[in-house]
Parts: C-alpha cells; structure tokens; sequence
C-alpha cells in the first residue's frame, strides 16, 4: 500500500504556511486600529495559546503514536460528541478558508489587478486548492517543502529591506486592558491554525527527536509574523491603521525599493504562494473533517461540497470582503472559542499520561 | 514422423510464409544423400552460406546425417539440432534450416546478418570530453556494450520476447546484488502482461512501464549511451534494451535525472554544479517566461521598471494584436519552424531558418505586426528549452498552459500554474522513488548529486531516492 505519512519537518512546515498569509496582509493594519502597537504583545500572546495546542498535539501523538483523531474522540467522548467536534471543526475551515480568501482577493484587487476579478480570482482559486486537496496530504506536503525557502527567502527580503529602512521603535503599552483584551478577542479566529495538526495526527510520522523539527518551523512562523508586525509598526507608527497591506507595505516604505524597480513585486509574488498554500490547507482540514463525518463519502465528495458551500456562502452571505472583517469580528469569535480553547483543552485532558500502572494499548 | 521427398517439405514452409519473396531454397543431391536448405536471403549472409555451408557438404564424400553434419562437417558455424516445430521460428531468427530426406529432425546453422551501423556518437548526448559510443538498432551490439563496461558476473541479462508479429527480444538488465529484486519482478511482470502486435521501437513500452499511465510527465528514463546506462544501473536502476531500438529505458525514473548530463560526470564537479543550475534556470524560464511577461504587461505593469516599462510601451504601441494573441501568434510561428526543420532535408534547412528568423521575425517586427521583446521572451523560452532536450515535448505543453495562464488570469494564474503542477509532480512515484526528488522531499544524502555536485570521491553512498540493497558505493 503507498504510504500516505508525511515527516515531522514537512508537517512544521505546513505549521509555518498555515500561520502565514492572513495574519501579514491586513491583520497588522486592523489589531491596530484597536490596541495600537500593543497589538504586538496581543498576537504574542494568542500565539502562547497555539503554542499550547501545540504541545497538546505532541502529547497526545507520544500517547496514540498511530490512531487517528476520530479513534481518539470516540475512545473518550463517544460517536456522537466526536461526530459534534468534526462538524464544528468543518465550519471552523469553511470560514478559514473565507476568510482568507476574503483578505488575498482584497489586496489583489487594490493593489495588484486594480480592477473587478471576481470570477478570474475563483477561476485562479478553485483549481489549484481542489487538487491539492484532492493530491493528498502527503504530494502536498512535499510541494510545501519544495517552495518553503523560497517563499522564506521572499518574507526574508521583505523583514531585510524593511530593517534597513526601520527609523524608530513602536509606542507600547498605551493601550487600555479592555481594548487589549478586546482586540484579541475580535481577532481570535484569525489564530488557532495549528488545530489542523490535530486532523493529521495519524499521518505525520514522528520519530526520535524529530518532534523538534516540527518546533523549529512552527517557531520559524510565528518569528516571521512578530517581525513583520513589529517592523510594521516601526515604520508606520501612528498611521499603521491606514496600510492594508503589511508585507507589501513595508517594501514600497524603502529607498532602495525605488532605486532597483518596484521592490514589492517579490511580496506579491510570496504572497501569492502563501494564499495558495493556506487556503490549500485550511480546504484540507475542511475535507478531513469532512470525510469523518461522512465516512461514506470520499475525498472527492468533500471537495466538490466545498467548492458548493465556498462559492454559495462566498457571493451570498460574504459578497465583499468587508462583510466577511465582520463577520470575523463579530461572530467567528465565539466559533474560535470552541475551536481555539474548548477542543484543545478536551483534547488535552485525553492527552494526559495515564496512571501508572494502566495497560497502553496495542498501536495499529 | 519422416517424410518422403524434401520438395515436398520445403514447398510446406513456403506456403508457411505465403510464397514471400526473400524465402530461398535449395536442393543438394548425390549419389546417396537428397538435402534441402531453407532460409531468408534477406537476413542471412548468403556468402557464408556458400562457404561454410553448401560448399562443404557438397564436397563431402562422408554420408550426410545430422551427427556428422553437427560435428564434422559443419563444426565452426553455430549447428544446433532442431524440432519439426522450430523451424520457422528458426528461419525467422536468421538461420539456414538443413533438412535431410529421411531424418525426423532438423539442423538449423545461425547466419543471421543484418545491415547494422557501428556505435556512434548519438546526436542527442554529445560530449566534449568523455566516452563517444552510443547504442545502435542490433540488440547484440548494446549488450556487447553493456557488457564491456560492466564485466560482472552480476550484470544480468534476462531475455522475454513482445509483440506477437514483430517478435521483438527485450532484455532486462540489472546488477544483482544493487538493484530491488522486488522492482525486477514488477517490470518484468509487466512486461510479460503485453500483448500487443509489435513493438517498433522502445518508447512502446513506455507507456507499459509507467506507473502514472496518462501523465504527461515521461516516468521512464531514455538513455542512448552505454556509459550512462552502467552508471544509472550501478544505482540500482533496471535497464530495458529492446532489439532494433537505439534507446535504452531505464526505471525507477526521477525528473532531476534529465537535469543531469553525461558531461557532469566527465568534468570538474564545481563546473558541473554551475551548468545545473544553468540548466534549472533556463528549464523555469522556458516553462514561464512567455507566461510571466504576458501577466506583466497585461495586468501588472507597475511593477516593471520605468525603462523597461517605456521599452515595452515603444515597441508595443500600434500593434494590430493584443499582447495574447501575439505571443501565442509568435509561440506557433516558432514551432512551426521548429517542425518544418525537423522534416525539410538538411540543404533546405538554412533556407527555412534565413526565412524564420530574417523574413517572418524581423520583417513581422518592420511590419508592425509583433514587437521585438515578444519575439525575444518567446525565443528565449524556445532555446532554453533544449538545456533538457529530454524534457522538450513536456515543457512545450507547459508552456502552452502558463501562456493561457499568464495572459488569462495574470501572475495569480503562472503562481497557481506552478503550485498546481508541483503538486501534480508530486503525486507521481515511479517504482516508489518521489519524482521530485532529492528536492521534494528533501533527501540529504542525493544532494551530494543534485544542483551542486560534490567531487565523486566524496560521494560514498547509492542514491536513496531509489530503492536499493546495496546501499556503499565507495569505500
């Protein structure tokens, strides 16, 4: 039988691309407009709270090497609440993935095609993601691996020519502890990435010490979205609310981005990748719960349901982009509650070492 | 069951083989003996049979049986003693069946000749330093090859035959001992599964061997020199010779493999390292340019250069085409010259190219029908194409798409494109080796031999891309 795992290095690497992209276009400009630069210290601190779900994920692997999620949940919760946590989390990657798409098509109308695109965008979109998904985890993995340090070199660049051109330091602590904890709220589903970790926890393979590799490239993620948030700030200052796309924005700030030619083509291009990839894993994480739910439907059932609610919900509910900012700050934010805290911590309390003494079970 | 009268007999196999004109026999009589022979004269040496055959026996005063044919009187020639049943099998194969009036068997002497070429520098793998001999269409002959650089006992040779009218002898060849037994198995199960009419040539087995039948992307390595063959088997791979074939397959197959050349291994490693890259650039570029500068001019030019940016304006301004339908005007020009020099015999080929590049190119551009940085991105895209000419067919396709893509959808579409193929090349497993690999994923051992290839004295270990038993290659 061909093998469907992936290795702990490509799975931090997906880590990586899935903290991307949404949290370097528009993010920075929007956390903002509410906490000032302390919005730094409030993406810090939601990225403690994945670091979390994270160290879950590496319990609960050291205690069920080989079972899959749904063995997991079934074994402690029963069929019905498992069933219930697949199902939220399906939402939970719907809108992901509307989100993100929400935020690239934005800056990609502003900034790069300056016209309508609607359709171009989806035609563009749809393909790519549903074969992706479609591929499997583990061809997708590897393509992740491929591009990876090129897309790091493309953020990179970006970090170095912003650093040159960097005059000052950001204000902190000027920010009230409501609009600080405000803030963080309203923005809380645009963290909790790692949860995908949870849908693959059979397939990554993670032998002696390599637990470190996947730490290394998570970490490597969460450096590139402090640094550009700090380096956003730095630059801006007071007017950071009024730029709608931090990775690009930082580059066309330089000089040298005009002495050699426009500079920000390589943030569009990286970010180009980087949609391409976190919209590819968020579809992933829709299709696996998806097929959990449905166990007898296939991989290509969840896609072509994807595709149906993404396109439907996308020009019904969603139809321009600031609809969706709403909704993310509106309503998503009670949906992350259960997706960020609530299953995490049920699923650290199944984590947990067993007493000394208790029989472990036989991996298959 | 004897038989009366050799006329009679041959006049049997000739009906076998429809009166064909090359079938030829003869009728030798003395005092005692009536003889006939039987064979092809268009694939048998009739000098030699004249010689060492029908000469000897006529002169002989010994009585004719098949014993003292074997072994006095026809000695040196390859006799073999032979059934009813094998002779038109035998006949096929080159040799001079022998019948004698009386006798329940039959003696068949191998003459086969065919008109062969001698090895020489195939037009596809040249060197500049390094072993010129490539494989010709006479199977023996690249076995012989195979053999002089590999004189092991563990190079072996396993004959199947395909085609039930063309007959072709494929071998197997492998190392034993280095390659996958369980690999040998599988191709030469699936070899043995064909059932086909012929095989013409060793690209017909092509599609048999691929894991990914309807992929556009070739899984089979080709190679038309022995010494790349013997340096691909002393990996682990297992090759395929196919009679009348002057390319050797070989599997398991990577997509680097057509990124390396015979020449790397011939020169300074640190030079090697510099012309892969070359080789990666210029195949990227060939796969995207013509796509990228659509999807800059199209929809975003501001990020261009000024200067570049008012170039572009100049020379496109009054043009009669949108910039897609230029290109794709200029792509089709080219590579219908591109077909047209293929098949124009050589003396007109300078014509076709005097007309290609002077008249259609640089009068299309007087004309103010296309612009010279399109003529120059699409030439580009062309040359470039044969750093890999194994991948020309390929990345031709490819640039067919990131054209549409590119002039469709903008730098989200040639972005997309790329996402999109590399995670279709990343399904692709030829024989379980990753074809993407040692890139993706990464396997640090192979980079030894990837873009930046170290000194072969350093390189101790087969590659672990593909499946292997010997795993030390240098001790």
């Amino acid at each position: 039988m061909k093998s469907t795992t992936i290795s702990a290095r490509q799975a931090g690497m997906i880590c990586t691309m899935s903290v991307l992209a949404n949290k370097i276009f528009l993010l920075p400009s929007l956390i903002y407009e509410g906490a000032k630069s302390d919005g730094l210290f409030v993406v810090l601190m939601l990225f403690i709270v994945d670091l979390f779900v994270l160290a879950t994920f590496f319990m609960l692997k050291a205690k069920y090497p080989n079972n899959t999620l749904d063995y997991i949940l079934e074994k402690h919760l029963g069929r019905f609440f498992s069933k219930l946590i697949y199902i939220v989390l399906m939402f939970f990657f719907l809108f992901k993935v509307l989100l993100t798409y929400s935020v690239v098509y934005a800056y990609l109308k502003g900034q790069v095609y300056q016209d309508e695109f609607a359709l171009l965008a989806l035609i563009s979109v749809i393909p790519v993601v549903n074969h992706a998904v479609v591929a499997g985890l583990r061809s997708f993995s590897r393509t992740v691996e491929l591009y990876f340090y090129a897309i790091s070199a493309g953020i990179l660049v970006c970090l170095a020519v912003a650093l040159v051109n960097n005059q000052g330091m950001p204000y902190f602590f000027n920010t009230s502890v409501p609009d600080f904890f405000g803030t963080a709220f309203k923005h809380i589903f645009t963290f909790g990435d790692y949860i995908f970790l949870f849908l693959i926890i059979d397939k990554v393979r993670m032998e002696k010490k390599e637990g470190k590799e996947l730490l290394k490239f998570a970490g490597i993620g969460i450096f590139f979205v402090l640094s550009i948030f700090f380096l956003f700030y730095s630059i801006y200052q007071i007017t950071a609310f009024m730029h709608n796309n931090a990775l690009t924005d930082i580059l066309s700030a330089s000089n040298q981005a005009t002495s050699v030619g426009r500079l920000d083509v390589i943030a569009m291009v990286t970010i180009m990748f980087l949609s391409y990839f976190q919209l590819s894993i968020f579809a992933f994480g829709f299709s696996e719960a998806f097929c959990n739910v449905f166990h007898k439907l296939n991989r290509g059932y969840s896609v072509a349901v994807f595709d149906v609610i993404f396109i439907v919900v996308y020009v019904i509910l969603v139809g321009r982009y600031e609809n969706m900012l709403l909704y993310t700050r509106n309503w998503l934010p009670y949906l992350a509650l259960v997706t960020n805290y609530l299953i995490p911590l049920m699923i650290f309390f199944m984590a947990l070492p067993r007493k000394k003494g208790a029989k472990y079970e036989k991996n298959y | 069951m004897s038989f009366l009268k050799v006329e009679t007999k041959i006049q049997e196999i000739k009906k076998a083989f429809h009166s064909s004109s090359d079938f030829a026999s003869r009728v030798l009589s003395n005092e005692e003996d009536r003889l006939g022979f039987i064979y092809l004269k268009s694939i048998t040496d009739n000098q030699l049979f004249a010689e060492t055959i029908y000469k000897p026996i006529a002169l002989t005063k010994k009585k004719l049986t098949i014993k003292t044919l074997q072994e006095e009187i026809l000695k040196p020639n390859d006799v073999m003693e032979i059934e009813e049943s094998e002779i038109i099998d035998n006949i096929i194969k080159g040799s001079i069946v022998i019948i004698l009036e009386g006798e329940k068997k039959f003696v068949a002497v191998d003459l086969l000749k065919y008109p062969t070429r001698t090895p020489s520098e195939p037009p596809t793998s040249p060197v500049i330093m390094g072993p010129r001999e490539g494989f010709t269409e006479d199977f023996k002959t690249n076995i012989s090859l195979m053999r002089r650089r590999l004189a092991s006992k563990d190079l072996v040779m396993k004959q199947l035959k395909i085609g039930s009218y063309s007959n072709t002898k494929v071998i197997i060849t492998y190392l034993y001992g280095i390659a996958d037994e369980k690999i040998v198995k599988k191709v030469e199960q699936r070899l043995k599964e064909i059932d086909i009419d012929g095989i013409i040539d060793s690209y017909y087995l092509v599609g048999f061997l691929q894991e990914n039948e309807n992929s556009m992307f070739r899984q089979v390595g080709m190679a038309e020199k022995p010494d790349i063959v013997a340096s691909k088997l002393l990996e682990g791979k297992i090759g395929i010779i196919v009679d009348n074939s002057p390319i050797v397959l070989t599997v398991p197959f990577i997509l680097f493999e057509d990124l390396q050349n015979s020449n790397d291994y011939y020169t300074n490693h640190h030079y090697s390292s510099f012309i892969r890259a070359i080789r990666l650039i210029g195949i990227v570029m060939a796969i995207i340019s013509s796509g990228l500068y659509l999807a800059l001019q199209l929809y975003h030019y501001n990020v261009l250069p000024l200067n570049f940016l008012i170039t572009i304006a100049d020379t496109t301004q009054g043009l009669p085409f949108t910039p897609f339908i230029e290109i794709v005007f200029i792509f089709f020009l080219f590579q219908i010259l591109y077909e047209v020099s293929l098949r124009l015999p050589s003396y007109l080929g300078l014509a076709t190219s005097v007309v290609g590049a002077l008249i259609l190119g640089d009068t299309g551009v007087k004309a103010g029908l296309i612009s010279p940085p399109g003529v120059i991105i699409v030439a580009v895209s062309k040359i470039a194409l044969y750093l890999v000419p194994q991948q020309s067919s390929q990345v031709t396709l490819l640039q067919v798409i990131f054209i549409v893509l590119g002039g469709s959808l903008g730098m989200l579409g040639v972005v997309g494109g790329l996402v999109y193929f590399t995670n279709y090349l990343n399904k692709i497993d030829s024989y379980g080796s990753p074809y993407l690999a040692p890139y993706s994923p990464r396997i640090t051992n192979d980079l030894q031999d990837g873009i930046f290839k170290e000194n072969i004295a350093d390189i101790h270990l087969r590659p672990e891309s593909f499946h292997n038993k010997n795993k030390v290659r240098l001790r």
